[in-house]
């Protein structure tokens, strides 16, 4: 199937090799590549039980068959591994021009086992990869090992990193890439530094992919730009206000959670919005690899300088702590990318100590609203100092030490983002049925109950939410394995999806197909998070979204009915009533040999 | 084996709206929404625009069970799509310009802007007997796999979607289109600008 090298390179830090190795038609027939890829290679190359942060589990890195084309949105680039934090299969997305620049290197994917004697770095160039001591650049903050390994690869390297907290196994280290882009979620960050592999450092190859029919391509592309260009979102609010441009609405229907997810919504939440974010910090805006969006911004406080914050970490490190000063929130969002620290995580693991302390059950120090002690607490955490070290495990650990998990806002021990569910039952389910854990990226329910995206349905109701959410969980597997943003499909969809992959592979896909492929991706990372003892139980959400409704705002007044669209969902996906897939299922996905 | 009131309340809703704009005779037209193995459908002989909480009828997707005595003729069309398809919704209905525009194309292409960024083009599929599902069955899924509507030559279209009202979207969308086109065509003078030829619908 053209569009792909079929290559991959495993890097063993053990041995310190590097091997090639091919990709089969049929793996990319079934699999795509990026995150496909890397879910079907981890689930049949790593033991059950493996210690995320051991030597054995590995660390995918794979682009798709769209990527590095003249498809719009083209230059993401997907990573595949086993979470510290969660212990599920864990995939994670990040944009920029890394995954393109490594695609033209000649390989499709990097497979990383072992761990390095000494701190490692990995050098990709045209058809190469070395392994390359990084004591130097060790201990360094991201903004340091970029200019170091830039100074050492030559101004053209892109350099994707781990800071502090991934070096001391922070398990909500983040990988940063291009400084600002991230590796956000699930501790990836960790299991990096865990191998001692400091950074992936590439620069541009010369190696193309053959495109089947690019006149097609083309005239696809076309109509594709025009609907992106056209649509609102991704036309005019995401290039004027950026990801932040939904702080107003989403607290407009009151799901804009506050204070520890103890409020839905705040009279404040516009001093940190995107409207505000354009008005006070942006200096301009930015885009990935042939994107016609751009919802990136460079901004700049009065002290600090980088990008962002989105609105995941606005949210996170601002009304989730009660701190609604901008320069504040800013200027913690710049920290966590300069440490390697995931927003989300980081915000509601300290949002969580504040509630322990609101409520005396732990003396943690600090309180809501205390904006002045979010950036010590994240220098703390990075270097498991003090109370840092505490919360350097996440709001479930953390919480649980003071016999308080429900104080923890999270799923499978991953924080939430920014969406209460007691203002979205959809997304609730969601949530819960997350292979990774609480997430908003696998399955975005908020774009029909309140963006109305592709179209609009009850946000309070419960009748079909578990087949809408089922497609567009399978849908987020094809995104991220072809792989592309899933930004652009607020304005483009399957339809067009499956065109694309048509023309550049060769092979005649319908949005149908893609629809099966995604369930099979999906499919397996439920048998690799079964595999590792998750069950039904674990497909749940903080107690606090089913027994406490908020008492005011747009939203009051409503709980998540959880185990009603549960029953729901594992039929829709033909699954027992404990959340296992059915001989049948696995039949129809050519699994059954991998259950 | 009657829906949920709230399954039913939308159907009574697009139902009405279908009548409204004409889409339909008044006995004619079916639609129905998949919820995982089941799917509800229309009652048979029932008035989409005068639909009654009995009207709505839950069936199988693929099992055939007695409330075949009473679902809407072309329940085996719906469970094709459903089978074959990432929809969950589909509306069958007879806009006429689309059917006219049927006997004498093979495909409807968007001429207009609106329908040019939406839909672009409604593929005409040909059987001897388009009434009824046994032929529909086999020849409507397909296309629908890759477009939201389809028409079945001097019949009526199916259009999919995620929800009742995104479908509902399509078959309006469908009947705009094939009616600019035929007032235009009508007019005997040549198109100044056609939107179609922007992005080359023929191989869309």
């Amino acid at each position: 199937m053209n569009g792909l090298h079929h290559a991959l390179m495993r890097v063993n830090l053990n041995e310190n090799t590097v091997t090639r190795e091919e990709i089969s038609e049929e793996l990319a027939e079934q699999y795509l590549g990026g995150t496909g890829l890397g879910v079907a290679l981890l689930c049949t190359e790593i033991p059950s039980g493996v210690d995320p942060l051991g030597p054995e589990n590995e660390v995918i890195i794979a682009t798709g068959p769209l990527n590095g084309t003249r498809v719009p949105t083209s230059g993401r680039f997907s990573l595949v591994t086993k979470s510290p934090l969660t212990g599920t299969i864990f995939d994670s997305n990040s944009g920029g021009f890394w995954g393109v620049w490594f695609k033209t290197c000649g390989f499709d994917a990097l497979v990383i086992n072992g761990k390095s004697s000494s701190p490692c770095y990995i050098a990709i160039e045209d058809q190469s990869v070395t392994i390359k001591d990084a004591s130097e650049c060790w201990g360094m903050d991201v903004d340091a090992t970029t200019d170091f390994l830039i100074s050492q690869e030559g101004k053209n390297a892109k350099v994707l990193c781990i800071g502090p907290a991934g070096e001391n196994l922070v398990k909500i280290a983040s990988i940063m890439n291009d400084r600002h882009r991230a590796f956000g979620r699930g501790g990836v960050g960790a299991v990096i530094g865990s191998k001692n592999l400091k950074a992936l450092v590439v620069k541009p190859g010369k190696q193309k992919v053959i495109i089947s029919d690019p006149e097609s391509l083309k005239a696809f592309v076309k109509t594709a730009v025009d609907k992106i260009i056209q649509a609102p979102i991704t036309g005019r609010s995401m290039p004027n206000f950026g990801t932040a441009g939904l702080v107003n609405v989403i607290n407009t229907f009151g799901l804009f959670p506050i204070n520890n997810h103890q409020a839905g919504a705040s009279d404040l939440a516009n001093q940190i919005s995107g409207e505000a974010i354009r008005k006070q910090l942006l200096v301009e805006s930015e885009a990935c690899f042939n994107c016609p969006i751009g919802c990136g911004r460079l901004t700049k406080t009065e002290t600090m300088n980088g990008k962002g914050p989105e609105y995941e970490s606005v949210w996170a490190l601002g009304a989730e702590c009660g701190v609604f000063d901008l320069q504040q929130v800013a200027n913690a969002n710049y920290e966590c990318n300069r440490l390697g620290i995931d927003t989300i995580s980081a915000g509601v693991t300290i949002a969580c100590a504040m509630e322990l302390n609101q409520r005396g059950i732990a003396d943690t120090g600090v309180n809501f609203g205390d904006g002045d002690k979010i950036i010590p607490l994240l220098r703390q955490i990075a270097s498991r100092e003090a109370l840092g070290n505490e919360l350097a495990e996440g709001s479930f650990r953390f919480a649980s030490n003071y016999n308080s998990p429900q104080y923890a806002m999270c799923v499978k021990k991953q924080e939430l983002p920014a969406y209460d569910p007691r203002g979205a039952q959809g997304q609730g389910l969601a949530y819960a049925t997350s292979n990774r854990g609480g997430c908003h990226l696998r399955g975005f329910l908020v774009g029909m109950e309140i963006l109305g995206v592709p179209k609009k349905i009850d946000r309070f109701g419960v009748a079909g939410k578990a087949d809408i959410l089922v497609r567009l969980q399978n849908g987020t597997r094809v995104t991220d394995s072809l792989v592309t943003c899933k930004f652009a499909e607020y304005s483009i969809g399957s339809d067009h999806l499956s065109r694309f992959l048509t023309a550049v592979t060769g092979k005649s896909y319908s949005a149908a197909d893609l629809d099966v492929i995604g369930e099979r991706i999906w499919n397996l990372e439920r048998l690799f998070n079964l595999r590792e003892g998750f069950s039904r139980t674990d497909d749940t959400l903080p107690e606090r979204f089913m027994t406490e409704p908020f008492e005011d705002g747009p939203s009051k007044g409503v709980v998540v009915h959880l185990q009603d669209l549960l029953d729901q969902y594992y039929e829709v996906r033909g699954w027992d009533e404990m959340g296992v897939p059915t001989d049948q299922t696995l039949e129809k996905l050519s699994l059954r040999r991998l259950a | 084996m009657f829906a949920p009131p709230e399954i039913y309340e939308e159907f009574r809703r697009i139902g009405q709206f279908l009548d409204r704009r004409m889409l339909i005779s008044s006995h004619a037209g079916n639609i129905s929404t998949r919820h995982g193995n089941k799917i509800y459908i229309k009652r048979r002989g029932a008035m989409l625009g005068d639909l009654k909480p009995e009207d709505v009828i839950e069936t199988g997707l693929n099992d055939l069970d007695s409330s075949i005595l009473i679902s809407s003729t072309e329940t085996g069309v719906h469970q094709a799509i459903y089978n074959a398809t990432s929809h969950l919704a589909v509306v069958h209905c007879h806009p006429p310009h689309v059917v006219a525009l049927s006997m004498i194309e093979d495909d409807i292409t968007a001429i207009d802007a609106e329908g040019a960024f939406t839909i672009k083009r409604i593929p005409v599929v040909s059987y001897p007997h388009p009434v009824g599902a046994i032929e529909s069955a086999i020849y409507v899924p397909p296309v629908l796999q890759n477009y939201p509507v389809v028409c079945v030559r001097s019949h009526g279209i199916f259009a999919g979607g995620v929800t009742l009202e995104e479908a509902y979207m399509y078959a309006t969308i469908a009947e705009e289109v094939a009616t600019i086109r035929y007032l235009t065509l009508l007019t005997g003078k040549p198109i100044l600008t056609d939107a179609s030829e922007r992005g080359k619908f023929d191989i869309w």
